[in-house]
């Protein structure tokens, strides 16, 4: 189910969280409405984890991870890296990285399975991000933009990319990822889609802006209607069943 | 080439006094594809787009200005004079992100209806402005002008937000009745005068602009094809809402020999709101609550509201004034 909200008259949902199968990050300073609107469908499943990185609220562009583990850059402090530690559940791997890109949130994306990143991405890196985050990594550019982690969002069901993205870049991200993909836009046009959306595998968060159009494109290539946090596990449950019979 | 003098024009001086990366990365945009122009001659003109409304005739605003030459210089040997040439359109429903991004500071209040804001600007295609660059790929959006009628309006929940806001800031007695009736009964002949800008718009600018709002509103009380939205037109009240800089502690003693330049008690971000202020019938000032970090200079500055109610027989005079203000710095 996708919800539509807004930090402060900003729709950029996905610059003030993040959001993952196993945890949610929200940014401190934004009105009650927007926490509430998290923790009413989140907070039965997962933890919701109000923090700053670096003292700033765009913790959304600055952090990369999935349910294995948390990226943060050089910046964030000592008091913030024990916080989130300390909050967040311990399969959750948190590691601080000196990469000299420091929005990590801009230069990867990723699920529990694949990560796209910057074309510029030291070496070591890399091998962190395979560490740190359990996946594959491979070095992309979307729509000839390099910032991956801005142009696309991708869960583990589906994902959404930059509109001008072509159907041969297309195809080739989609075997990549091995989720279907869908060039489009979020927020009535914006085509930032991870500044616009942050997204897991129940859920997704966007801006009020989005059209109804938009909501709908994002609801099918997420597939989203069905979802529900249990389903994840309950799907496993259904085929083990099977194979007793 | 020979490396001329440059001679500094108004362009250079304002370094842009942004708090928001948005108008830092336009007026990046703005430097990086104005950098090989060699244009002379005219730095404005104004042109209808083909689909606005009927009845407009286009108005061909040719400004000469004296333009420097400079030549296209490298990122790294940047002068700081740019030349740029700016172009005065009709709101379209297209233009919705820039225009939002410029009203972000409009209103104190945390959350409100913004984005139906900027679609009343955009509805009202008939008078309003939009400053853009000229062949710029990005469309950023430099300056929104407008005049909303608070009548026609009144069930948007924008307004009726924004009549909440100014309900709550004007505290005072008399002007609390004064609001109450232009908000209610008069509201019908009363303009919500809405003009953001990016800070460091030259201000060469915003004569034509206001001329051209002003106009706009004369020929829509003339153009407009329903005789109720001609009346909407007819305003006699323009209702400002605005911030201007107020020294922050007025007990300090004003030393002949000042360092800095200018201590005077209010600093105006807007020329033209000097002009509003001395003109208006009344005007409240109040604290904000998000008050953004001040730049260096103006460090013993607060930034304060400002909402004030001008006449609209006095327009004459504040498009003169406006005009002699700016010709003259």
């Amino acid at each position: 189910m996708v919800s539509g909200l807004q930090f402060e008259n900003s729709c950029e949902v996905g610059v003030f969280s993040k959001l993952s199968n196993a945890y949610c990050l929200v940014a401190i300073g934004g009105s009650e409405n927007f926490y509430s609107t998290f923790e009413s469908e989140l907070a039965d499943h997962i933890p919701v984890v109000k923090t700053s990185i670096g003292g700033t609220r765009i913790i959304g562009r600055l952090c990369a991870g999935n349910k294995k583990g948390l990226l943060l850059p050089h910046t964030t402090t000592d008091q913030e890296l024990q916080h989130l530690r300390n909050s967040l559940p311990d399969e959750v791997v948190v590691q601080r990285i000196e990469e000299r890109l420091s929005a990590l949130g801009n230069c990867i994306a990723c699920n529990d399975y694949v990560a796209l990143t910057h074309t510029d991405l030291d070496r070591e890196t890399e091998e962190m991000i395979a560490d740190v985050l359990g996946v594959e990594v491979f070095r992309q550019t979307i729509a000839g933009n390099i910032l991956v982690g801005s142009y696309c969002s991708f869960s583990n069901k589906g994902g959404l990319v930059h509109p001008h993205t072509s159907v041969e870049d297309l195809d080739e991200l989609s075997t990549l990822l091995q989720v279907p993909l869908v060039a489009g836009t979020v927020n009535r046009g914006s085509e930032v889609i991870a500044a616009g959306i942050t997204v897991n595998d129940w859920t997704a968060f966007c801006g009020s802006d989005t059209t109804a159009t938009e909501l709908s494109v994002i609801e099918n290539v997420f597939k989203l209607r069905e979802a529900q946090p249990s389903a994840i596990v309950d799907e496993m449950r259904k085929s083990l069943i099977d194979t007793v019979v | 080439m020979p490396r001329r003098p440059l001679r500094r024009s108004q362009l250079v001086k304002h370094h842009p006094l942004t708090f928001s990366p948005f108008s830092r990365s336009i007026a990046q945009v703005g430097f990086i594809s104005m950098g090989n122009h060699q244009k002379n001659g005219s730095l404005i003109h104004k042109s209808n787009v083909p689909s606005s409304s009927a009845g407009k005739e286009s108005v061909d605003n040719n400004v000469e200005s004296e333009s420097d030459e400079i030549e296209p210089s490298d990122d790294e040997e940047f002068d700081g004079v740019i030349q740029a040439d700016f172009e005065f359109f009709d709101p379209k429903p297209d233009d919705f992100h820039g225009v939002k991004t410029l009203l972000q500071t409009y209103l104190d209040v945390k959350e409100w209806d913004l984005s139906g804001f900027a679609d009343l600007i955009l509805g009202q295609p008939t008078v309003g402005t939009v400053v853009k660059v000229a062949d710029d790929e990005d469309n950023g959006i430099f300056s929104v002008v407008s005049a909303l009628n608070l009548y026609r309006y009144k069930d948007h929940k924008c307004i009726v937000e924004i009549k909440e806001f100014l309900r709550r800031v004007c505290q005072e007695k008399n002007m609390r009745d004064d609001l109450k009736s232009l908000l209610g009964e008069e509201a019908r002949n009363v303009g919500l005068l809405v003009s953001q800008r990016v800070s460091n718009l030259p201000p060469q600018l915003l004569p034509p602009l206001y001329d051209a709002l002003f106009d706009e509103v004369s020929w829509a009380t003339e153009d407009e094809p329903t005789e109720e939205l001609r009346k909407s037109f007819c305003f006699k009240f323009y209702l400002v809402i605005t911030k201007f800089y107020e020294l922050k502690s007025t007990s300090q003693k004003r030393r002949q020999n000042s360092k800095t330049s200018g201590d005077e008690e209010t600093i105006y971000v807007k020329p033209e709101d000097e002009i509003f202020h001395k003109l208006s019938l009344w005007s409240v000032s109040f604290p904000l609550q998000t008050q953004p970090v001040p730049p260096h200079e103006l460090r013993n500055y607060r930034l304060m509201g400002l909402v004030m109610v001008v006449e609209a027989e006095k327009i004459p005079t504040v498009r003169q004034e406006l005009k002699s203000l700016i010709s003259e710095s």
